[in-house]
């Protein structure tokens, strides 16, 4: 499933550095610092450790070296006294020494020009995400198929991995049984799925650094009535949230639409458990969790080429959770997922 | 024992007052550490870097206090040592605020609070902006002479 996949080109590349340029001189940064991670693939294509430099003005181009280089670096271009944007996951030892070569450097969040850049997506970036989901359902659909009484969810979680390892790609998941399902990242107890267990999987792969996030929520045998009740009622959640992402809406109203379902249902309110106890998504990208989140709180507006998971869990701690996860990317007429939505509590795919 | 913790209870004391040694000898309030080699070495804690806070406040005077997502608090809960405080943030509050607290809680109001090398800028950049009074330093010299090893490389998870 890995043929035709086209990686980004060069091109597009620089069009994300000139795109940097323009939002560090918006928000007043000389120069933008990375050290690995995801943000430093995005604009080198490169994925060493060294750290990376890109200044704002175009002139001073980019650099990428070792660390003992960089306070000197920035020296020489004549940011010893500037605004130095850090990207979110450059450790402290790294700031806390240029601090001390450069005391007069600022040291500010390079998010506004980081996750600017990232959080809209390309169509060639969407078509790469597309290729993840699409692997991510042919490796699930093939895993699901081996459920049988007894099995561990190591044993699906390891089933899992061979099958991304046989289309070709980088991937896992998380295998969740019975009431552990209740936990949105799993326990490490020992689970033997039983007739009449909840199974949930959860996580996904890699295309060209491209992550997909896939949940599936599915029964093992025969569904009690309160399974399918709360099923469906995850189902409607996962509707109103993808029926909310339009453009120019706001990312908290995406999560209140889904809470507002769970909550009618008189699950909740707000985090309570039994309910919802996170935000109903997160942005997706190069990172599986990336800004910007679908979470109370966050005004930020919905724009085309957005791409989010839309996975709003119910949990009910001692019976069982249920999380059903698409991703979807926002389009000028609303959210379209990559994947086709679980239709029922005994079909994961539609 | 917490449940899913392979390091003795008595093990764990020795090591944070090991730490809160060198802590007096470097002259530091405080230290900060995020999942990681130093926090397993320290309170046999593997948890998984993500983009939501988790993380340690080892004041040199108190209460240890962990921080970190609601709703994972009660996974959490079956890897933490008692004794220690759970100060669970939930998804639209600020984890930073939470760091601060503590700091503010166990009379740390100036002075040197030690950075573990690992931790992230976002978590650095939150909690300083709100505690600006505070020095923050590296804690390299000071987790290294209390026997852990910074230099490996720190869990990671998307």
């Amino acid at each position: 499933m890995t043929d035709g996949i086209q990686p980004i080109r060069a091109e597009e590349r620089q069009a994300r550095i000139e795109k940097a340029r323009r939002l560090m001189r918006e928000n007043r940064m000389d120069a933008v610092l990375m050290q690995g991670g995801a943000s430093a693939f995005y604009f080198t294509g490169s994925r060493s450790n060294e750290v990376a430099l890109m200044f704002s003005r175009a002139a001073l181009g980019s650099w990428s070296g070792k660390v003992d280089l960089a306070s000197k670096v920035l020296k020489d271009q004549g940011v010893s006294a500037g605004r130095l944007g850090v990207e979110e996951r450059v450790r402290f030892e790294l700031v806390d020494r240029i601090g001390k070569e450069l005391p007069a450097l600022e040291f500010v969040s390079g998010d506004p020009v980081t996750a600017g850049c990232r959080m809209t997506k390309s169509p060639a970036e969407l078509a790469l995400m597309q290729r993840a989901n699409d692997i991510t359902i042919a490796c699930y659909r093939a895993a699901l198929a081996t459920l049988r009484e007894g099995m561990t969810q190591h044993e699906l979680s390891a089933t899992i991995a061979v099958a991304y390892q046989a289309l070709g790609v980088e991937g896992d998941a998380m295998a969740i049984f019975g009431k552990y399902t209740a936990f949105p990242h799993g326990s490490v107890q020992p689970q033997k799925l039983r007739e009449g267990d909840l199974v949930l999987i959860d996580d996904g792969c890699s295309v060209e650094g491209y992550q997909s996030d896939v949940t599936r929520t599915v029964i093992f045998g025969q569904p009690t009535q309160r399974q399918r009740d709360i099923w469906e009622l995850e189902r409607q959640a996962q509707d109103a949230a993808l029926a909310a992402a339009k453009p120019g809406r706001t990312c908290e109203s995406v999560d209140a639409a889904a809470r507002k379902v769970i909550t009618d249902y008189g699950l909740g309110p707000g985090y309570k458990v039994p309910g919802l106890p996170h935000r109903t998504g997160h942005g997706i990208g190069l990172d599986g969790h990336e800004w910007p989140y679908l979470v109370r709180g966050n005004k930020r507006l919905l724009e085309p080429g957005m791409c989010f998971s839309d996975e709003p869990t119910i949990a009910i701690y001692g019976e069982f959770g249920v999380r059903l996860e698409d991703c979807m990317y926002i389009t000028e007429d609303g959210a379209r997922t990559f994947t086709k939505q679980s239709p029922a509590i005994d079909q994961p795919f539609g | 024992m917490p449940q899913n913790n392979d390091t003795a209870d008595a093990t764990y004391r020795s090591r944070i007052e090991k730490l809160r040694e060198a802590m007096k000898e470097f002259g530091l309030t405080a230290v900060v550490i995020e999942p990681g080699p130093a926090m397993v070495y320290l309170t046999g804690v593997h948890w998984g870097r993500s983009e939501r806070t988790f993380a340690l406040v080892v004041p040199l005077k108190g209460d240890l206090g962990f921080v970190l997502p609601g709703f994972e608090e009660k996974r959490a809960r079956e890897l933490i040592h008692p004794g220690a405080e759970i100060r669970a943030w939930q998804e639209d509050e600020s984890p930073y605020q939470l760091v601060a607290r503590i700091l503010k809680d166990r009379g740390i109001v100036s002075g040197r609070v030690g950075m573990d090398p690992s931790v992230r800028f976002f978590i650095y950049d939150g909690v300083r902006k709100l505690a600006p009074q505070l020095d923050y330093v590296s804690a390299q010299q000071v987790l290294k002479s209390a026997g852990v090893d910074t230099t490996s490389s720190t869990s990671k998870r998307k």
